[in-house]
């Protein structure tokens, strides 16, 4: 990453007649950055998309790509984007091939340029040779990907990109994805998959209910999320206040703390308990993301 | 494969079938009036009808039941409009409003394609093939004037520019419909909505030209300004109707261009 910004939303609003879509998003996504947009279904990660790509005309606010308007360049931004859909469909009478022509032909390129990426994600000549809707869900992901980074892309936006994948081939596309990470591509990962996001992104946006509730580094919200402790104690001793930490489960003997500030004190607590066992761990993405929830829920 | 092959290759079937079943239809009529007295037996009938219809009829179909003017009606008949007003009305929704609706459009202007060029590129593909589709039901009636009757260069001309009026007029036809699509949500509503003006503009012809209050009327139905047998019996006003046919898909190809490039997708 050098610094320089591709993704400049500032202030994006898109109302739907009366109902809200996005509210007053902002965010900024530099180049060669896989950045992570997660948010449930409904949340707006979708509608953020569609305005990048010039589908939706925000109701106020500005985005601007590749530091150009996309507005006013829409044309000449798309030819530097990929984008694969949330829900990806190609034309039901074409190939798998023929689909991929058409889109080699709008996109000005020589359709031969694909081999490696047919190989990579094991897309066999008969599978080509099949109408598109004779594919089954995951192989027709495929062919969204192929035509979403066939043109070697200096953006690429992907919405929902891993839905249909098998876990095989969900590692082959994460590598793919972190080759043209390495070639200086940046990526805009829209997710409800918590754990991909984790194991890709080096900053998220956290999307909800049409709002950014957060935009850290992957690192950043970790720590500020802080550690699961687990301990079991010789019998139930009830409610228990441990300084720095914050009870998340407590049945029986057994007791779930998230550790929020030093472990220090926490430690000096726990020595006047009878403990028979402790364990600590980091939380997934998972368990922020409900904290992040439950935090604005509690606002 | 290229946009233009793309639409063709969509639409190739229904294309086919048209092209074959009107050239047949074209040659049907044109060797049943040599081998039948139609005329007499038609006109038998048309004797019974009320005064107004029998006019109306008599305009419109009988009168012109001699050989050159049944390769007019060949052109007139609701069969061929109606095979005709398919074709240019599914190929808009078809590729504007079904796309919409299926996310196919979404990904095409994720591409390097522009939404004026897309809707440019469709019509001027919808007008190829209603091109074909008329070209060869021209060539079939000049064809089966031929091999029935005599082929005078008279009759040639007439044939190209009923050719060129029938054209236009579904040009016209598939305009409102992309202008519909473009306008609405996906899903099949702009073709019932275009297939319903169509069909309407073409029962307020028929009372237009029966009913005397409703006369008023023709002047803004655009079948008004379709007119083969006039044309074939010199009473044609080709300007006039190539005109305003020409004008009418003009507005409606700019005002959709304009919406299309305008709305949120989907």
């Amino acid at each position: 990453m050098n610094g320089k910004k591709v993704i400049q939303a500032d202030q994006l609003t898109k109302f739907y007649g009366q109902s809200r879509g996005i509210d007053n998003i902002s965010f900024d996504v530099e180049q060669g950055e896989i950045f992570g947009f997660l948010g449930p279904n409904g949340a707006g990660k979708t509608t953020t998309i569609r305005i990048l790509l010039d589908l939706l005309r925000p109701s106020s606010g500005e985005v601007r790509i590749f530091d150009r308007d996309v507005r006013m360049n829409s044309f000449g931004i798309r030819q530097r984007c990929g984008y694969l859909p949330g829900k990806f469909s190609a034309y039901h009478n074409l190939t798998g091939n023929q689909f991929l022509k058409l889109v080699s032909k709008i996109k000005n390129i020589p359709y031969q340029n694909n081999a490696e990426l047919f190989r990579r994600l094991e897309l066999s000549e008969s599978d080509l040779n099949k109408k598109t809707k004779e594919l089954s869900h995951g192989m027709l992901q495929k062919i969204g990907i192929i035509q979403a980074m066939m043109h070697q892309p200096g953006l690429l936006i992907l919405d929902e990109p891993t839905t249909g994948l098998d876990p095989l081939m969900k590692e082959v596309f994460y590598e793919l994805l972190l080759e043209e990470q390495q070639k200086g591509t940046t990526i805009f990962f829209s997710s409800h998959n918590l754990s991909e996001v984790e194991k890709l992104c080096t900053r998220v946006a956290i999307i909800r209910q049409g709002k950014v509730v957060g935009l850290e580094t992957t690192e950043e919200l970790k720590r500020k999320a802080g550690q699961m402790m687990e301990f079991q104690l010789d019998r139930n001793h009830g409610e228990l206040e441990i300084p720095g930490a914050e009870a998340t489960l407590h049945r029986d003997q057994l007791y779930l703390f998230r550790l929020t500030g030093d472990i220090a004190p926490v430690l000096k607590r726990l020595a006047e308990l009878p403990v028979k066992s402790m364990s600590l761990e980091k939380p997934g993405l998972e368990d922020i993301f409900m904290n992040y929830y439950k935090d604005q829920k509690a606002k | 494969m290229s946009y233009f092959r793309f639409i063709w290759k969509s639409n190739s079937g229904f294309t086919f079938f048209s092209m074959v079943f009107i050239a047949l239809f074209q040659v049907m009529i044109l060797y049943l009036v040599t081998t039948f007295d139609t005329q007499a037996m038609l006109k038998s009938v048309l004797e019974q009808m009320p005064p107004r219809l029998k006019i109306f009829l008599d305009d419109a179909f009988f009168s012109t039941l001699t050989f050159d003017g049944a390769a007019a009606f060949g052109f007139n008949h609701p069969i061929v409009l109606a095979l005709l007003a398919i074709v240019a009305i599914t190929i808009p929704v078809k590729h504007i409003s079904r796309e919409i609706e299926s996310g196919t459009m979404e990904l095409m202007l994720s591409q390097p394609f522009s939404r004026k060029s897309l809707v440019w590129k469709l019509w001027l593909s919808a007008c190829v093939i209603l091109g074909m589709i008329i070209l060869v039901a021209s060539l079939s009636s000049i064809l089966a004037v031929q091999i029935f009757h005599q082929l005078h260069v008279d009759v040639l001309i007439k044939i190209i520019y009923i050719s060129l009026n029938i054209f236009l007029l579904f040009i016209l036809v598939m305009t409102y419909t992309l202008f519909a699509a473009v306008s609405t949500k996906g899903g099949g509503f702009s073709g019932s909505l275009s297939a319903m003006i169509t069909l309407i503009l073409y029962l307020l012809f028929f009372v237009g030209k029966l009913w005397d209050p409703m006369e008023v009327t023709l002047h803004f139905n655009i079948f008004n300004y379709y007119q083969p047998q006039n044309i074939m019996l010199g009473n044609g006003s080709i300007f006039r109707d190539t005109g305003i046919l020409t004008g009418l898909t003009i507005i409606l190809l700019v005002l959709s261009w304009h919406r299309f490039d305008r709305r949120d997708i989907p």
